[in-house]
């Protein structure tokens, strides 16, 4: 089995912007023995309430189209709920894995930032 | 393992269940570094190989003792991976590839190699996956 885990790293004070920022870092592979438990982990936090989620996926060495459907997925639940955003971490040195959600063709549905403090400047503007 | 000379074929039988994944990823890189594929070609190579076996394992149905099989054969200067399982789902694959993440699954798989075949007969469904050496 593929090495894969999934971790909080945090919550980004959100208080002058009514919402708090959730970030998750994945790392390894994620094919379809671990996409599953990446869904699971976003669902329960938007399930809790969290609807600005950043994942950081610089770690992350694969990633198959069962994680891009995960992610994909994520993000229109988000968008349905309103002023609900995932943006998503991958650093151009993580050439393969930013490949990947190229040719899938989700740009128009997944925010790709380049590192972390982006994707959380990015989420402070959303209102 | 080598797969270097003209028909030369290497097999596995992989238990269908998403933890041996990576066995199957493995497998395959392994076949296109012997065959003399770049590094790049190999994790394209492998990338294909995990899509199809995920979809044998989603979608198909293993023999009656639990495993899917793959193949790797050289000829030439292409090697081809085939993926069969023991499921005649023609319906369902054509439904999947059409639409959703099946489809983006075979639209990876055809842009990281040169052909990508799904042949369905009575018995089970194979996909074959090649891609030749510049």
């Amino acid at each position: 089995m593929g090495f894969f885990y999934i971790s909080d790293d945090g919550t980004v004070d959100g208080a002058e912007h009514g919402n708090d920022v959730v970030v998750l870092v994945a790392g390894g592979e994620i094919d379809y023995s671990a996409s599953p438990q990446l869904s699971e982990r976003l669902a329960d936090r938007i399930d809790g309430g969290i609807t600005r989620v950043v994942l950081d996926l610089s770690t992350v060495t694969f990633i198959d189209s069962t994680a891009i459907g995960a992610l994909a997925a994520t993000a229109t639940r988000l968008r349905e709920l309103g002023a609900g955003t995932l943006a998503v971490v991958c650093p151009d040195e993580n050439r393969r894995v930013l490949r990947i959600f190229e040719i899938a063709g989700v740009d128009s549905m997944i925010a790709l930032h380049n590192s972390r403090e982006d994707a959380i400047a990015e989420l402070a503007t959303v209102s | 393992m080598r797969v270097q000379t003209a028909q030369e074929t290497s097999e596995l039988r992989l238990p269908a269940r998403p933890a041996k994944l990576a066995a199957a990823r493995e497998y395959a890189h392994e076949a296109a570094a012997a065959f003399g594929f770049d590094a790049e070609c190999c994790y394209e190579v492998a990338f294909a190989v995990n899509e199809a076996v995920t979809n044998a394992i989603r979608h198909g149905r293993p023999d009656e003792h639990g495993y899917i099989h793959l193949s790797a054969l050289a000829d030439g200067d292409r090697l081809t991976l085939a993926v069969r399982d023991s499921g005649t789902f023609a319906a369902s694959a054509a439904a999947s590839a059409a639409s959703g993440e099946g489809g983006r699954g075979f639209a990876l798989m055809a842009r990281l190699m040169d052909a990508v075949q799904l042949c369905v007969s009575s018995e089970s469904t194979t996909v074959r996956l090649s891609k030749a050496r510049d």
